[in-house]
């Protein structure tokens, strides 16, 4: 603030802007912090600001790399009227909020119960946490492709098992219902065990001596995980909730390693439709259009999460 | 009066539950890379290789330069993470010690803003590389991928930061310590545990990306190990134990760092609350 005041402020004497109680060596340490904290802005500003900008007055151009003599001239809302009748992009609109509403809380739901099982005391303690650690640690892709091999139509794990047991094999990926289901569950996998890292650790802080008062009161197993457990891992849940909903909104690598938006366009989300139309399309300003509808999804949730982190400081983790 | 001890083999049940849920999909992959194309077409399948095999793992190296998608991921991961822990390290100890005004409100905004979806940032990143020449270099995934992980960088180091009593700094800088002395010879030694599980998340998030990677890095030279994991695959086919064997390769190295790392992994991470 201080260097603010002194360019606005040339003529006045340096006594006069400091405020009353902020020494000298205070005022130092305020501008060492300033000079620390300016490397992160000027990052945040030249691969976030900048190109946000940048997004926004394409959105509003006719701007097609494949149609390069056309220039890239103004054309106002037209690319966002476009998308408005443009059903493709309802569809992927549509599919990514599906994704979200199942595999949020689905992963949630898998991820409580990972937590729980893992919350034992275990004498060996590394199976189990590397169990945990390992799907996080893994690229979605890898997931993908690992899911795309479990349901595979002849070879895969998965059909074969339903063989086994007398049940007839599925055409997982071909099939639009089923392709949807096989990403979800895919998507779950991979997505939980972040979760249950982030419920065990919850788990963790709950002090026994509840239980132990609750059982004394009589309360049985599913009484005392409803009226203590539930309650003091709430926090936890809803941190756990936000950033998978943030991450969910933009799911792109997973369906696209098992199906690539297939059949048809029956899985294709937002960000790989976007992705189609600015990359293999090259259409950048049609792209940009939807970018933009995107963002302010994101951000409305984003805002969200930090009003909360704001309010409750334990779910930054201090 | 404490709980009677649950019985051994349930603890055993649930241990062997999580684990297999996380080792199980590595596991049969690894088992797939062993068998023949031949053994793949025989049904019923087998779940251990009938007669074991390399030849997968030698085409691996050969039909795509997976040694050169390694590199790539290895320093693109590598300087990002140097970036950003840099980066993050001093953000975080300006806010927590020194008197910037309204801590809290730009710790908000530098986390909104670095939690910006990348796929709004992919067309205009795109555009901004294409015009600096810079497709297809690190540096066009390195400042990106800073960026992505500078919220949990930051979260993490902050809460390190402040477990460090002032008075240590204080009479450091009684002894004649200017205040980035302090920092660099008190305080970084004691937070030298917050900025390697800082590093750790940074790393494991640039490895992992792979949207960006395949926007920016449209030359097989150039790609990154995700997106070059998608090459073994042919127009209409798959070959399973290839791609099998490839991913073996591609997971291993970051198996071996977290299964090294993974008690400070945990903590990171539980202490940042980032990532999906």
């Amino acid at each position: 603030m201080s260097t603010i005041e002194s360019t606005l402020a040339p003529v006045a004497p340096p006594k006069a802007r400091a405020k009353p109680g902020l020494s000298p060596i205070d005022r130092d340490e305020r501008r060492l912090g300033f000079a620390l904290l300016a490397p992160a802005f000027l990052l945040l500003f030249g691969v976030v600001v900048y190109p946000i900008v940048d997004l926004v007055v394409t959105s509003f151009q006719l701007n097609n790399l494949a149609q390069p003599w056309m220039g890239t001239p103004f054309v106002g809302l037209e690319n966002y009227g476009r998308a408005m009748s443009d059903d493709r992009f309802w569809e992927a609109t549509f599919h990514t909020g599906l994704y979200v509403l199942v595999t949020v809380p689905g992963a949630v739901v898998v991820g409580l119960g990972l937590a729980l099982l893992a919350n034992q005391p275990f004498r060996v303690k590394w199976p189990v946490r590397l169990g945990l650690l390992l799907p996080w640690a893994l690229p979605l892709v890898f997931a993908g492709l690992i899911f795309r091999w479990f349901f595979e139509y002849t070879q895969g794990l998965v059909n074969n098992a339903l063989l086994m047991v007398g049940l007839p094999a599925q055409a997982w990926l071909t099939d639009p219902t089923l392709a949807f289901i096989a990403i979800c569950i895919a998507i779950v996998w991979k997505t939980s065990s972040f979760v249950a890292l982030v419920l065990l650790a919850g788990l963790q802080t709950i002090p026994r001596s509840l239980y132990e008062a609750a059982e004394i009161d009589g309360a049985g197993k599913l009484a005392q995980f409803w009226e203590i457990t539930l309650p003091m891992l709430r926090p936890a849940i809803v941190v756990a909730l936000i950033f998978r909903t943030i991450t969910a909104i933009q799911t792109f690598d997973i369906p696209f390693a098992m199906t690539n938006g297939g059949p048809g366009n029956s899985t294709e989300t937002l960000a790989m439709y976007i992705h189609k139309t600015t990359i293999d399309f090259l259409d950048l300003g049609y792209g940009s259009a939807l970018a933009v509808l995107m963002f302010i999804v994101s951000a409305i949730l984003t805002a969200g999460y930090l009003r909360y982190t704001r309010r409750d400081p334990s779910a930054r983790g201090h | 009066m404490t709980a009677l001890p649950k019985p051994k083999s349930m603890v055993w049940l649930a241990a062997l539950v999580v684990a297999a849920n996380g080792f199980f999909p590595a596991l049969w992959v690894l088992f797939t890379s062993f068998k023949t194309e031949a053994e793949l077409m025989r049904l019923p399948i087998t779940i251990w290789p009938a007669s074991p095999t390399l030849d997968n793992y030698v085409r691996v190296f050969v039909d795509q330069p997976i040694l050169t998608f390694l590199f790539n991921s290895f320093m693109v991961a590598l300087l990002s993470t140097v970036l950003c822990v840099t980066v993050s390290a001093c953000a975080a100890y300006a806010l927590v010690r020194l008197r910037v005004p309204m801590p809290n409100l730009i710790l908000s905004v530098l986390l909104a803003v670095a939690m910006f979806p990348l796929i709004s940032l992919m067309i205009p990143l795109f555009q901004t590389m294409r015009a600096l020449n810079l497709l297809n270099t690190w540096p066009a995934l390195i400042l990106p991928y800073a960026v992505l992980s500078m919220p949990v960088c930051t979260l993490v180091l902050i809460s390190f930061f402040q477990d460090i009593p002032r008075d240590l700094e204080n009479a450091a800088m009684i002894d004649g310590c200017t205040r980035l002395g302090a920092l660099w010879n008190v305080v970084l030694p004691l937070t030298a545990p917050g900025v390697f599980t800082a590093g750790i998340l940074a790393f494991v998030n640039a490895w992992d990306e792979f949207l960006l990677a395949l926007t920016l890095s449209p030359r097989v030279a150039s790609r990154t190990l995700p997106v070059g994991i998608t090459l073994y695959q042919g127009e209409f086919s798959f070959p399973w134990p290839i791609i099998s064997a490839a991913l073996i390769v591609a997971i291993v190295p970051i198996s071996i760092l977290i299964a090294v790392l993974q008690e400070r992994v945990v903590g990171g991470l539980t202490q940042g609350g980032v990532k999906g």
